[in-house]
C-alpha cells in the first residue's frame, strides 16, 4: 500500500506540486496523467528518494518514507525499481552488465553470477539475443525493454514507470503495455505509470489519478474517466486543442 | 540530510533566482551570493569527504581506475607537452632578456629556473593546462550523466555516483596528474635549455645546475601535484553532479568546472607555497 499525503514541492518560485494526496492499492494498475510540466514524473520521484518533497508525507508498506536519507532508501528503491523515460541504460556497459548492475549492489552477486543471471532476465523481455550488445547499437523499444529488464532483476513490489511507451512505434508501445500488464496479473506487482499515451491508458489501467496545476483534478477508474461532464479531464482524454484546460 | 540533497540539488531554474535577488535589494542579494557559496562550499566538502570514504571502502569495478588513467593521463600527455614546450621558452627568454640588462651573467640561469620549475611551475602552470582539458571532460560526461537520468539510475541500482562515477577519476588524477607533471617538467626544462643555448649561448651542462635545488623544493612541488590531481576531479565532478537543465547545463558545468578548477588551484598554490617557504625557508 502506497500513500502520498499533502506533498508540496516547489522549484524556485515555482510551485509544481501543491497539496498532492492519493493512495495506490496493492498488486493495480495505476496511471498518473496531465499536461506536460504538470509535476507527474516529479512526483514519481519522490517516492524513490530522488527528489525531496517541501512538506507532506509518503506512506510506503506502513512506513512514513519521506524524510528518509540516502542509505535509509536502499531498501525502498529495491521494493520500488524504476523505468526513467528515455531507457537510460550505461552505453559503456552492455546489456547484460546494464541488468547485472542492481544485483550486484542490490543483492552483492558476484559478477559471474550476475551476469549470468541478468541473461535470464534479458529472456524474460525477449531480449536474450542482445546481451552482448551496447545500448547504442539498439533502437528505443529493445532499449526500453531492456531498461524494464533491469528494473525487474530486484524483484520490487512496486515499478514505477516514466512515460513507458514515448518514443516509441505503435507495435513496441502496446508490446510494453502488455508486459506492464502482465506484471500485474502475473506477478502481482503494483505498478505505477506516468504517461500520456491514451491507448495505454484505456487499455491497462485500473484506476487514474489527473493532476491539473498541481493539484489532483480527479481519481477514478478508466470507465469514470470516460464518463465524466468535467471539460479539463474531456478535453484531455479526447486530445482536443480547444477547452477549458489552461496550459 | 535527506537523500536527494547529497548529489543531486533540486534544478531551480536560473532565471528564477534571479528574480528572488532583484527583490531582496542590494544587501540581499549580496548575502544570497555568500549564502551561496556557503551551500557549495558544503556541496564541494560533501563530494571530498565521500570520496575519500569510497576510496577505502567502494567497489569499484575493475579497470575503471585503468580506463580513466588512459582518458586523463595518457590522451593528456600531446597537449601538456606542447603547452609546457612553448611556455619554457617564452619562461627563459624572458628571463634571459632581464638578466642581460641587469647582470650579464647566465651561469645561474638554469639553476634559477630549474628550481622555480621544480618548486611551482611545473606544477601550478601544469596543473592549470590539465584543468582545462580534463576537469571540462569530467565536468561534461557527469553533468551528461544527470540531464539524461543516468545519474538517477545509477542510485536506483545501488551504486552511488560519487563511488561509481567520481573515486576512479579521482584515483586516475592523482596517479596521472604527478606523472604529467614530471613529464611536462622534463619537456619545460628541456625547451629552456634549447632556448638558452640558441639566444643566449648557455651550454646545455650549465644550464642544468641543480645548485639551488633541495629537497625542500621538491616536497613543496610534490605536494602541489598531489594537491591539484585530487582538486581538478573533486571540483569538476561537483560541477558535473550539481548540473541542472539540458545541454544549455551541461555547458554552464563544464565552464564552471574549467573556472572553479583552475581557482582551486591558484589558490592551493597559495597556501602550499605559503607553507613550503615557511617550513623550508632556503
Amino acid at each position: 500500500m502506497l500513500a502520498f499525503k499533502n506533498i508540496k514541492k516547489s522549484f524556485g518560485p515555482k510551485q509544481v506540486l501543491n497539496d498532492v494526496s492519493f493512495d495506490v492499492k496493492a498488486g493495480e494498475c495505476f496511471f498518473i496523467i496531465g499536461a506536460s510540466g504538470v509535476g507527474k514524473s516529479v512526483l514519481i520521484k519522490h517516492l524513490v528518494g530522488l527528489l525531496a518533497c517541501d512538506s507532506g508525507e509518503i506512506w510506503l508498506d506502513g512506513e512514513e518514507i519521506s524524510r528518509f536519507d540516502e542509505q535509509q532508501m536502499g531498501p525502498v528503491r529495491k521494493k520500488c525499481a524504476m523505468v526513467f523515460q528515455h531507457a537510460t541504460l550505461f552505453d559503456s556497459m552492455t546489456c547484460a552488465e546494464n541488468v547485472a548492475l542492481p544485483l550486484r549492489k542490490h543483492k552483492d552477486m558476484n559478477a559471474k553470477d550476475a551476469l549470468a543471471e541478468a541473461k535470464k532476465r534479458l529472456a524474460v523481455v525477449h531480449m536474450q539475443a542482445f546481451a552482448d550488445r551496447y545500448p547504442p547499437e539498439l533502437g528505443d523499444g529493445m532499449r526500453k525493454r531492456v531498461a524494464i529488464a533491469r528494473a525487474l532483476t530486484v524483484d520490487p513490489t512496486y515499478v514505477l514507470f516514466d512515460e513507458p511507451t514515448t518514443s516509441l512505434d505503435p507495435v513496441s508501445a502496446r508490446r510494453v503495455d502488455t508486459l506492464i500488464r502482465e506484471l500485474c496479473d502475473k506477478l502481482g506487482v503494483t505498478s505505477i505509470v506516468v504517461s500520456h499515451d491514451l491507448s495505454s491508458i484505456f487499455s491497462i489501467a485500473d484506476r487514474i489519478v489527473m493532476l491539473y496545476k498541481g493539484k489532483v483534478l480527479k481519481i477514478g477508474t478508466p470507465a469514470e474517466f470516460k464518463a465524466t461532464d468535467n471539460g479539463i479531464i474531456q478535453q484531455f482524454i479526447n486530445g482536443r486543442a480547444e477547452g477549458p484546460m489552461d496550459l | 540530510m535527506s537523500a536527494t540533497t547529497e548529489t543531486h540539488p533540486d534544478p531551480s531554474p536560473p532565471d528564477a533566482s534571479e528574480g528572488v535577488e532583484a527583490e531582496l535589494g542590494f544587501v540581499g542579494s549580496i548575502g544570497a551570493a555568500f549564502l551561496d557559496i556557503a551551500v557549495a562550499a558544503r556541496e564541494l566538502y560533501s563530494v571530498f569527504v565521500r570520496t575519500l570514504y569510497y576510496v577505502f571502502r567502494g567497489k569499484r569495478v575493475k579497470g575503471a581506475v585503468l580506463h580513466q588513467m588512459n582518458e586523463i593521463g595518457v590522451k593528456s600527455v600531446a597537449f601538456i607537452c606542447i603547452t609546457m614546450g612553448f611556455i619554457g621558452m617564452i619562461l627563459v627568454y624572458q628571463s634571459g632578456l632581464q638578466a642581460k640588462r641587469v647582470v650579464p651573467d647566465f651561469t645561474m640561469l638554469g639553476a634559477t629556473y630549474l628550481e622555480l620549475l621544480v618548486r611551482d611551475f611545473a606544477a601550478s602552470i601544469g596543473a592549470l593546462m590539465l584543468a582545462t582539458r580534463v576537469g571540462a571532460g569530467i565536468a561534461a560526461e557527469i553533468g551528461s550523466m544527470v540531464v539524461t537520468e543516468q545519474v538517477d539510475a545509477l542510485r536506483m541500482s545501488a551504486a552511488d555516483p560519487i563511488d561509481y562515477l567520481v573515486v576512479p577519476r579521482f584515483l586516475a588524477s592523482l596517479v596521472m596528474t604527478l606523472a604529467l607533471i614530471v613529464i611536462a617538467g622534463t619537456v619545460a626544462f628541456c625547451s629552456g635549455a634549447a632556448t638558452a643555448y640558441v639566444f643566449f649561448d648557455v651550454r646545455p651542462d650549465i644550464f642544468f645546475n641543480m645548485q639551488l635545488v633541495d629537497v625542500g623544493d621538491f616536497l613543496t612541488g610534490f605536494t602541489k601535484c598531489m594537491a591539484y590531481g585530487a582538486a581538478i576531479p573533486i571540483v569538476s565532478s561537483w560541477c558535473g553532479l550539481s548540473t541542472f537543465g539540458g545541454s544549455e547545463g551541461v555547458g554552464w558545468a563544464t565552464t564552471r568546472a574549467v573556472v572553479n578548477s583552475s581557482l582551486a588551484i591558484i589558490i592551493l598554490n597559495f597556501f602550499i607555497s605559503a607553507a613550503g617557504f615557511l617550513i623550508f625557508p632556503g
